[in-house]
C-alpha cells in the first residue's frame, strides 16, 4: 500500500485540494488582516500606512481589554457547562437502561436550532414585560425574581449570554463523551467490578482516564469555540447594556463594519488570534505534560 | 429516580422548542392575555401562513439549501481525502502538514471577515453563493479533516492493500473501496457541518445584503416591526419552519452518527 500510495503523485493529489483552499482562505485571510493592521482605513478610499500606531491605540483601548476580560469568563463558563454538563448528561445515559437512543437523541435538540433562534426563543422566555416564562417559575421560588432583568442588566448579561452559548452545544460534547463512553472495553469494567468498585469508582478510576484523551480534545473544542464565539452576544445581549457582554469578536466586527474602522479592525484580529494561539498551546502543553508525568 | 432524573433533563432540553411551536400557534390576543407559559387558546395555524405570504420564505430556503450543499459536497470531497492520507500515507512530512491544517482549530473565524469583505467586494463577488460558500468550506476543513483522520485510522489496511494487489489504482482503490467502507463516517460528518452550514448567521449577514440572498437564519428577523416590535407568533412560526429539516435530516443520520463517533472517539 505505501508503494502504491506513497508516490508524490499520489500524495499530492489527496492533500492538494485541501491545502489550497486552506491556505487561499484561512492563512491568506490571517496574513492579509496583519497587513491592513498597519493602516488607517475606512474600507473606502485611500489607505495610510500609519505604522504600529493601531496596536499602541489597542493597548490604551480599556473597552477592548474589558472584553478579553469578558471572553476569558464566557470561556471559563462555556468549558463549565459544556465539559462537564457534557459528560455528566453522557454518564447519565450509560446509566439507563431503557430508551437511551431516543432520549440521547432528544436531548440534542438545542444544538440542531440556529443561534438565530435561540437568541429570539430566550429573549422571550428571559422576559420581564410581560413576564417570560423563566421569571414564572423562578418567581415560584422567591417573589422577587418575578421582575428580574436578565439581558439588559449589566450585571449578569454577560453570563446569561455564557449560559445560552453552553446550553445550545452541551449536546455536542454530550454525544462525543457518549460515544466514547460506550466505547470503553467491556471487560476494564468488569475486571473492575471484580475489584469492588462501587459504580462512582468505576467511572472515576476507570472509564473517565480511558476516554481522558476525548475529555482534553473536547475542551480543546470548547475553549476555541468559545474563545471565537460571535453569536449569542452578539444577538442575545448586543453587547449591551453599555458593554457589559461585549466580547472580542463582537467588539471587532463592530469597530470594522459599524464604526469603518478597517484597520483598527484588524488590529483587533490580529490580537485575537494572537490569545487564542497562546491559551491553544499553553493548554496543550499543559495537558501534554500531564501526559507524560 | 433515574426516570426522574431523564424527565427533568429532558424538560431542560426540549422545552425551548416546545416552547416555539406552542407559541406559533398563539394569536396576537394570546400574547397578550395569556400567561407566557399557557397553551394557545386555539389550534391557529394563520401565523404560519403569514409567514409564507408576507416573507420571501421559500427563497430564503432555496438559498440555503443551495448554499448546504454547495459547502457540504467539495468540502467532504476534499476533507475525506486529505484526512484519510495523512492517517494511512506514511510519508516525509506528513505531521507536520497535519498540524499546520489542524492551525484552523484555534483560529477565530471572524479574522477573516475584513479580508475576505474587501477582496470580495474587489471582485465583485460580494451578494453571491460562492461568497458565503468558500469561507465556510475553507473554516470547516480543520475539524473535518480532524474528524475524518480519526475514523480512518480504523479502516483496515488489508483490504486497501488487497485491492492494490489487484491492480486498483490509488484513486479507484479509494473511491470504490474506502468510501463504501466509510458510510458511517461520512454521514457524521455531514450531519455536523450540514446543521452548522445550515445554521449559520455569521457568513450570510456579513456577505449577502439583498432579501434575494437571505438565508433561512437572516430570514428569521422579517417579522420585527419597524419601531423593534416583534411579531412572536410569525416569528415562532418562521422558526419551526426553518428548524424542521434540520430535525429530520438529525433524526434519519443519527444512528449512523453515534457509529461514527464511537468508531472515532477514543483512538487518537
Amino acid at each position: 500500500m505505501q508503494k502504491a500510495f506513497g508516490r508524490k503523485k499520489v500524495i499530492l493529489m489527496f492533500l492538494l485540494p485541501a491545502l489550497i483552499v486552506y491556505i487561499l482562505f484561512v492563512v491568506v485571510s490571517v496574513v492579509w488582516a496583519g497587513f491592513y493592521s498597519f493602516f488607517d482605513w475606512s474600507g473606502v478610499g485611500e489607505k495610510t500606512f500609519i505604522g504600529i500606531q493601531n496596536y499602541v491605540q489597542l493597548m490604551q483601548d480599556a473597552t477592548f481589554w474589558a472584553t478579553v476580560g469578558h471572553t476569558l469568563a464566557y470561556t471559563v463558563i462555556c468549558v463549565l457547562i459544556q465539559v462537564f454538563g457534557g459528560l455528566l448528561f453522557a454518564i447519565f445515559l450509560t446509566r439507563l437502561t431503557k430508551g437511551r437512543a431516543l432520549l440521547q437523541t432528544l436531548y440534542y435538540v438545542p444544538v440542531v436550532i440556529s443561534s438565530v433562534a435561540i437568541c429570539q426563543i430566550f429573549s422571550k422566555l428571559l422576559s420581564v414585560t410581560p413576564i417570560g416564562v423563566i421569571n414564572a417559575v423562578l418567581s415560584i421560588f422567591h417573589a422577587d425574581l418575578a421582575t428580574m432583568e436578565w439581558i439588559s442588566n449589566g450585571e449578569v448579561s454577560l453570563y446569561v449570554a455564557a449560559f445560552v452559548e453552553g446550553y445550545k452545544y452541551l449536546g455536542l460534547y454530550m454525544v462525543i463523551f457518549y460515544a466514547a463512553l460506550i466505547g470503553v472495553p467491556k471487560d476494564l469494567e468488569e475486571a473492575a467490578i471484580v475489584d469492588g468498585a462501587n459504580v462512582i469508582q468505576q467511572y472515576w478510576r476507570v472509564k473517565i482516564p480511558y476516554i481522558k484523551p476525548v475529555i482534553i480534545s473536547n475542551c480543546i473544542l470548547v475553549l476555541n469555540g468559545s474563545l471565537r464565539s460571535f453569536d449569542i452576544s452578539y444577538l442575545l445581549t448586543k453587547g449591551g447594556p453599555g458593554n457589559a457582554s461585549e466580547l472580542m469578536s463582537t467588539y471587532m466586527y463592530k469597530q470594522a463594519f459599524s464604526s469603518m474602522k478597517y484597520g483598527y479592525g484588524s488590529a483587533i484580529a490580529m490580537v485575537i488570534v494572537i490569545i487564542c494561539m497562546v491559551v491553544g498551546f499553553t493548554f496543550r502543553r499543559v495537558t501534554e505534560r500531564g501526559e507524560t508525568a | 429516580m433515574k426516570t426522574l432524573v431523564a424527565a427533568v433533563l429532558l424538560v431542560i432540553q426540549v422545552y425551548p422548542i416546545f416552547y416555539v411551536v406552542t407559541s406559533s400557534m398563539k394569536t396576537t390576543d394570546d400574547f397578550r392575555h395569556l400567561a407566557s407559559y399557557a397553551l394557545p387558546s386555539t389550534f391557529n395555524l394563520e401565523n404560519y401562513v403569514k409567514v409564507f405570504t408576507t416573507s420571501s420564505m421559500l427563497t430564503y430556503f432555496k438559498n440555503s439549501i443551495i448554499i448546504t450543499v454547495g459547502v457540504l459536497i467539495p468540502l467532504l470531497i476534499i476533507s475525506f481525502m486529505a484526512g484519510f492520507a495523512l492517517s494511512k500515507i506514511r510519508f516525509k512530512g506528513n505531521k507536520r502538514v497535519l498540524e499546520f491544517l489542524m492551525l484552523g482549530l484555534m483560529l477565530p473565524f471572524q479574522v477573516a471577515l475584513i479580508p475576505l469583505f474587501t477582496i470580495f467586494n474587489n471582485l465583485g463577488i460580494l451578494n453571491t453563493y460562492p461568497a458565503v460558500i468558500l469561507p465556510q468550506i475553507a473554516f470547516s476543513l480543520s475539524y473535518s479533516i480532524q474528524l475524518f483522520y480519526s475514523f480512518s485510522k480504523f479502516l483496515p489496511d488489508e483490504i486497501i492493500e488487497a485491492a492494490i494487489i489487484d491492480g486498483c489504482s490509488p484513486f479507484r482503490t479509494f473511491v470504490e473501496i474506502v468510501v463504501p467502507m466509510s458510510t458511517n463516517s461520512l454521514l457524521t460528518v455531514a450531519t455536523m457541518q450540514g446543521v452548522f452550514t445550515w445554521n449559520d448567521f455569521i457568513n450570510a449577514y456579513t456577505f449577502t445584503k439583498s432579501t434575494a440572498m437571505k438565508t433561512v437564519t437572516l430570514g428569521l428577523n422579517d417579522f420585527v416591526g419597524f419601531m423593534g416590535t416583534t411579531d412572536w407568533g410569525a416569528t415562532f412560526a418562521a422558526i419551526t419552519v426553518t428548524v424542521l429539516p434540520t430535525f429530520v435530516f438529525y433524526f434519519i443520520t443519527s444512528k449512523y452518527m453515534m457509529s461514527g463517533l464511537t468508531a472515532g472517539a477514543v483512538k487518537e
